[in-house]
């Protein structure tokens, strides 16, 4: 597992959204977002960011206290040690009191043209 | 002690990603997976796509533990890993985190639903794709599966692919360009059915694997068999364990090559990272 840096979630909101700030799990520990911008309401986009400086063994992002999250993508982009920044796309997904959705991906395999 | 369990057991990963097809991935267009400095995703999978969620039911929270939450994963994409089909040969080399393999990913097809495994030169005899690569310095066994060839080297202590990469691409190429069998006729006349694999993998699996795991409390399930190709799970004390891996190329691998000499290809499809026990979570 990598050493995190950083890392910048963009969540687009579909057709219902919710006004709780957005907090994310990671290792297990529930934290609010820095630098965020936008929000989490329908139809918006919410921006922000975390400097984790950790080993990520896992990273979530959270569902609201009370109601339903309709997520239409989720784009995150990881600063990892030793590796290339690399953004994962994730596709849609609805997020409520009860769940939270991994939005961890362990950097890609190099591959190259031989 | 029981609180603290269900606590835990509570947080586990409930679902496990999937491995797409290619037919999966043009339906399914849930995430991709992009370098940076790569191009911006093509248009064809920017439609956004049915929410995906797993419902499996979570562990009763306990009182004096907050709420605990369902984790959801969605499936990625990866894009740019099998090259595109066109007149020009292309390969692509993956080595494996591990770096004892290298997995070569071609735009053509070698082996049509099956796979075959070259343990040494003799056995590559007539097969011009496994004698071309084992002319090579350092080529231990070479695996191919449809349109990927794995290489297995000799020497454990070498990281950098780069030399053996591109004399293994040059050695595909002129395989491919001799127009001989890439796989020997005799090999492929002889590939058994389908249930014949799967009765004498369960057979290895029941009567020497399991028996063999089950003292470190790990059992080894028989997933599929897709023409001699077959995918396994661990499960148990396997499952996450920093041996994992030793016991799968060694042990398992050893067992079903020795029972079962025509079974090509053996994935291990188990998710170390899930489970209620797992090393790495």
């Amino acid at each position: 597992m990598p050493r995190v840096n950083t890392f910048k979630v963009k969540v687009q909101t579909g057709r219902q959204g919710m006004t709780e700030p957005v907090h994310f799990n990671f290792n297990n520990h529930k934290l609010p977002f820095e630098n965020v911008s936008g929000s989490a309401v329908a139809g918006e986009v919410f921006a922000g960011s975390f400097d984790v400086n950790s080993f990520a063994h896992s990273l979530t992002l959270v569902g609201p206290e009370s109601g339903k999250w309709e997520i239409e993508k989720i784009t995150v982009e990881y600063d990892c040690e030793n590796e290339k920044p690399y953004t994962v796309n994730f596709g849609a997904v609805t997020l409520d009191e009860t769940t939270e959705v991994n939005i961890w991906q362990d950097p890609p395999i190099v591959t190259f043209a031989v | 002690m029981n609180l603290i369990k269900s606590f835990f057991a509570g947080r586990k990963q409930e679902a496990t990603p999937k491995l797409m097809t290619a037919d999966e991935v043009e339906k399914n267009t849930a995430g991709e997976v992009s370098q940076s400095n790569t191009a911006p995703p093509s248009p064809s999978s920017s439609p956004p796509p049915p929410p995906v969620t797993v419902t499996t039911t979570p562990s009763s929270p306990s009182p004096n533990f907050p709420a605990v939450r369902r984790v959801l994963n969605i499936p990625t994409i990866a894009e740019n890993v099998s090259p595109k089909v066109s007149d020009e040969v292309s390969i692509k080399a993956q080595p494996s985190p591990t770096g004892d393999q290298c997995l070569f990913a071609v735009n053509r097809t070698l082996m049509k639903g099956h796979s075959w495994y070259f343990s040494d030169f003799e056995s590559a005899t007539e097969s011009s794709l496994a004698e071309a690569l084992f002319c090579l310095d350092g080529v231990e066994t070479v695996l191919v599966c449809e349109s990927t060839v794995t290489v297995t080297r000799k020497d454990k202590t070498l990281v950098d692919w780069v030399p053996l990469a591109k004399q293994v691409g040059a050695g595909i190429r002129d395989a491919l360009g001799t127009g001989k069998n890439l796989i020997a006729a005799a090999i492929v006349s002889k590939l058994p059915a389908e249930e014949e694999i799967r009765e004498a993998i369960q057979k290895v699996i029941d009567t020497e694997v399991n028996p063999g795991v089950a003292g470190h409390g790990g059992n080894i399930s028989l997933l599929a068999v897709k023409g001699n190709s077959v995918t396994i799970q661990m499960g148990g004390g396997c499952q996450g364990c920093s041996a994992a891996d030793l016991t799968l190329k060694q042990g398992i691998h050893t067992s079903f090559r020795k029972a079962v000499p025509m079974v090509g290809a053996i994935f291990d499809e188990t998710d170390h990272a899930a489970g209620l026990n797992p090393y790495f979570s």
